[in-house]
């Protein structure tokens, strides 16, 4: 256990002191009579699922959304924000969970755009006392997730706030950004400064944190000083069931895995042999390369083999081809070389309907854009690829029976919806993921299913369910290729993990070895195999930012591939 | 052949200027996120008002002023359709020149009798001594109205008063990229919005008056034909920067004044065709031969807080 800075003396006015907020959009409360208090000198954690209330509550305290009913006290005074300005202006900074930072200005122009006075001095002072320093003439399209997290925390930090605010800032860092952030955040805090801590995963808290408070469903669950508040009491109070309910691969989303394994306690994993079945695999990537716009390769020379009845995972810090890799699978993008075969049919160039028919389901990562049409009904949805089956009279579409259909899938899935008519866009972010799933999953033959980040942004219920499908296709032999960013899920759903690094796939890890963790740790930071890594130090010794050429303009949107090796900031001699 | 020369650049010139000051609002306009289609709307009721004022005061001054306030009047309209009112960008632009078209000619058949004001007050060229002398120069810049001259200083003022490199600069390419981040900043999203477009308003009707005042003298139904569009296109065939937007309003000058020195030139087209010049390659520009353009990325895109 970490030293903890003296509890604050019970006499000192709070930080920051909420009091029975409520807020509602339409018939949906997203708050309902929330209080939490925060000292100063602390780091209070807020915990919570998706969909618990958390960023609503984000948004109440910057100013971006006004409460229905309650206060909020900033030391002691009155404090009701009206815009983002009056946040700023009450000395409280945030850290967004979206990046707010323009991607097509550089790093010094959005520091700019805060329009403080002696704004190179204030920049001078966060790189003493942090170890944050910043390429201030780099464009921020250009820069990796992780170095964008670190201009948006030196912005936080130039105001010197008296109050700091991030909500799920390690969602898009990889392990050594992540401990970097929580050891920044822990410096804030014993230098007297507050700090809230948005997120979802209790290892993070674990470590962190000094108090917390648990939402769920929009109301406090429960909370309090965190040395009284072990993983087995938080998890019950986060989702309303006890720990010893989850599976691994469900822990794993909420950093469960992660926590056990800091306190030393073991988790019981099933591994699962791949099945050995003759004739082909069901995914063979090979030497697969698509060049960026800007002459970078997204992918180069990426190679991976699915075998049929396993489940393959994809890690790697968002932006390193992962994206590009899920794009050739679906068809939106044509590689520029190699090759792509499901099971014995080569779909390197095949349209979206010869994938398909040749087994290939996939469930892309933006399921609003590019996996369904939310003004459609979950029906049409469901069965937009294959509409013939409901003709009637050869010319029109024989809807009831499409109804009928769609209700046996709506109650095999446990889809809740009002009905096979509703629109799309009226079901929960896990109903929708659902609805993709089952239609990917409905194909006949199934030989592979891919899938991308299939549990971002989903409750622990609709995770559950999500998690099952994709175990039940494999066991039914289909291959199933899962991308995310979330590594412990990862590591407990999957027969073998291969890491994405600047267009490359790793060879892959067996998640079940012991130093599992560890060695996918490294291949995220681009050790290139475990006996490289050994043989010269991998790339974290030389935090040496390299501004790379500008990209061309009409792309901004591309994050270009890492430049840098995330380094975690070197603290001033205390 | 100097002639044909001397005249192409002088004509050039003398028919960008009310190009050049209406996109160099526009260009703003767009940097902030609003699609500002009414220009031409803005510059055909400035140059209404501006005749209209200068007619009825006997002082070409006094039209400017009246210029300006009509200018003004259709600016707020379309900033509180566009941004308070969060309407579609396209429809309201459009809207706004249908409605300014009927308007003025309307207007001009209750003002000026026949529907045509000749011998309005105006602004004579003040040619500037020695300087417009220079070979081919001389008469494409320095024989202009002093309303010419202010057109060309406002031009350049914004041009470099507002570039990225001011704090302004930046704040409009911010409201225009990301209107949430910016708001997180502390930036007045919608205060921005409106300064940009009445700004776009003065401009246009600055530009429109210098149609009326300074080339002809006069106003005559739909005076601007479509200038207004011109300068929108400028903006998007300068890829959103200041001074290749300028070129692209030197070009669509010199291509308009082809028409006058055809002639001269021994070409023998019709000159309805040649009128049609300008507006083809602006076509050839925005299809992407001149090269990929990237809009400001919240362009169109009204500003809602809390998402």
């Amino acid at each position: 256990m970490r030293a903890r800075p003296a509890s604050p003396a019970a006499a000192r006015v709070p930080a920051l002191e909420i009091r029975r907020l409520t807020k509602s959009f339409g018939a949906v409360r997203a708050l309902d009579d929330v209080s939490l208090v925060v000292e100063s000198g602390t780091v209070h954690c807020v915990l919570g699922e998706n969909g618990a209330g958390k960023s609503t509550l984000c948004h109440l305290i910057g100013g971006s959304l006004a409460p229905d009913t309650g206060t909020l006290r900033l030391y002691g005074k009155p404090y009701a924000p009206r815009r983002p300005a009056d946040a700023l202006a009450a000395e409280i900074a945030m850290v967004h969970q979206h990046f707010s930072l323009v991607p097509t200005l550089t790093v010094g122009e959005n520091l700019r755009l805060l329009r403080l006075p002696d704004l190179a001095r204030r920049v001078d002072r966060v790189a003493d006392e942090y170890g944050l320093t910043l390429d201030l003439g780099a464009r921020v399209a250009d820069l990796p997730v992780g170095v964008r997290q670190r201009v948006e925390i030196v912005k936080a930090l130039l105001r010197e706030p008296r109050l700091l605010l991030l909500d799920e800032p390690t969602g898009v860092l990889d392990p050594v950004g992540t401990e970097a952030l929580l050891k920044t955040c822990r410096r804030i805090a014993d230098r007297g400064g507050a700090v809230v801590l948005i997120t979802h995963k209790l290892g993070e808290v674990a470590r962190t944190g000094d108090t917390a408070t648990v939402l769920r469903g929009g109301r406090v669950a429960g909370g309090g000083p965190l040395a009284e508040l072990p993983a087995e009491r938080l998890v019950p109070l986060m989702i309303g069931r006890s720990a010893d309910s989850l599976d691994p691969a469900l822990s794993g989303t909420i950093g469960l895995t992660e926590l056990t394994e800091l306190t030393g306690s073991s988790m019981s994993k099933t591994p699962q042999a791949p099945a050995d079945r003759p004739g082909p695999s069901a995914l063979r990537v090979h030497a697969l390369t698509v060049r960026g716009t800007d002459g970078t390769h997204a992918l180069d020379g990426a190679s991976l083999e699915v075998g049929h009845g396993e489940i393959v995972g994809v890690a790697g810090v968002e932006g390193n081809g992962q994206s590009e890799l899920l794009a050739v699978l679906g068809g939106s993008r044509a590689p520029d070389e190699g090759t792509v075969a499901v099971g014995d049919t080569d779909i390197t160039r095949a349209t979206p309907r010869q994938r398909t028919d040749a087994g290939l389901g996939v469930v892309p990562e933006d399921r609003h854009h590019d996996g369904c049409v939310p003004a459609l009904s979950v029906a049409a949805n469901l069965f937009l690829g294959r509409l013939g089956q409901f003709r009637r009279a050869g010319l029109f579409l024989d809807r009831r029976a499409m109804r009928r259909a769609a209700d046996t899938v709506l109650t095999a899935h446990d889809i809740r919806a009002e009905g096979p008519d509703t629109p799309m866009s009226a079901l929960s972010g896990g109903n929708q993921q659902k609805v993709v799933l089952a239609r990917e999953l409905a194909l006949d033959p199934l030989v592979c299913l891919a899938a991308a980040q299939p549990t971002r942004g989903l409750d622990v219920g609709a995770v559950h369910a999500v998690h099952s499908r994709m175990r039940e296709a494999a066991a039914r032999g289909a291959g199933v290729l899962v991308v995310s960013s979330e590594l412990d899920e990862l590591l407990a759903l999957c027969d073998r993990v291969v890491v994405a690094y600047r267009g490359r796939l790793s060879a892959p890890v067996d998640p079940h070895e012991p130093a599992a963790r560890e060695r996918i740790g490294r291949l995220m930071l681009g050790a290139a195999a475990e006996d490289s890594a050994r043989a010269s130090a991998p790339t974290v010794a030389a935090p040496t930012l390299t501004a790379p050429a500008p990209a061309d303009p009409a792309t901004p949107a591309d994050p270009a591939p890492p430049t840098e090796a995330i380094t975690p900031p070197t603290p001033p001699t205390a | 052949m100097s002639a044909v020369l001397d005249e192409l650049a002088a004509g050039g010139v003398r028919l960008a200027v009310p190009l050049l000051l209406a996109s160099a609002g526009e260009l703003l306009s767009e940097r902030a996120g609003v699609l500002n289609l009414s220009v031409e709307g803005m510059m055909l009721t400035g140059a209404f008002a501006g005749a209209a004022g200068a007619l009825a005061s006997g002082s070409a001054a006094v039209g400017v002023l009246t210029a300006l306030a009509a200018g003004l009047t259709v600016a707020l309209l379309q900033a509180v359709l566009s941004v308070t009112l969060r309407a579609d960008q396209i429809v309201t632009g459009i809207t706004i020149n249908a409605l300014a078209l009927g308007g003025t000619t309307y207007g001009a058949r209750l003002l000026f009798g026949d529907g045509a004001a000749d011998s309005v007050p105006g602004f004579d060229p003040m040619p500037v001594p020695v300087l417009h002398d220079l070979p081919v120069l001389g008469p494409a810049l320095f024989e202009q109205s002093a309303l010419g001259y202010l057109a060309c200083a406002v031009t350049g003022a914004l041009a470099v008063g507002l570039a990225r490199r001011t704090p302004w600069g930046l704040a409009i390419d911010a409201v225009g990229e990301d209107a949430t981040t910016a708001d997180r900043c502390g930036l007045p999203v919608r205060a921005v919005r409106y300064a940009v477009v009445l700004l776009t308003g003065a401009v246009s009707a600055l530009a429109g008056a210098q149609l009326a005042l300074s080339e002809v003298h006069a106003f005559s139904d739909n005076i601007t034909a479509g200038i207004g569009y011109l300068a929108v296109v400028a903006v998007i065939a300068g890829r959103w920067r200041a001074w290749p937007t300028v070129l692209a309003c030197l070009f669509f000058g010199v291509v308009q004044a082809l028409q006058f020195a055809a002639p001269a030139l021994g070409l023998h087209v019709s000159a309805p065709l040649l009128t049609t010049l300008p507006y083809l390659f602006a076509l050839l520009a925005v299809s992407g031969l001149v090269g990929r353009s990237r809009a400001p990325a919240a362009l169109t895109v009204p500003f809602v807080r809390g998402t």
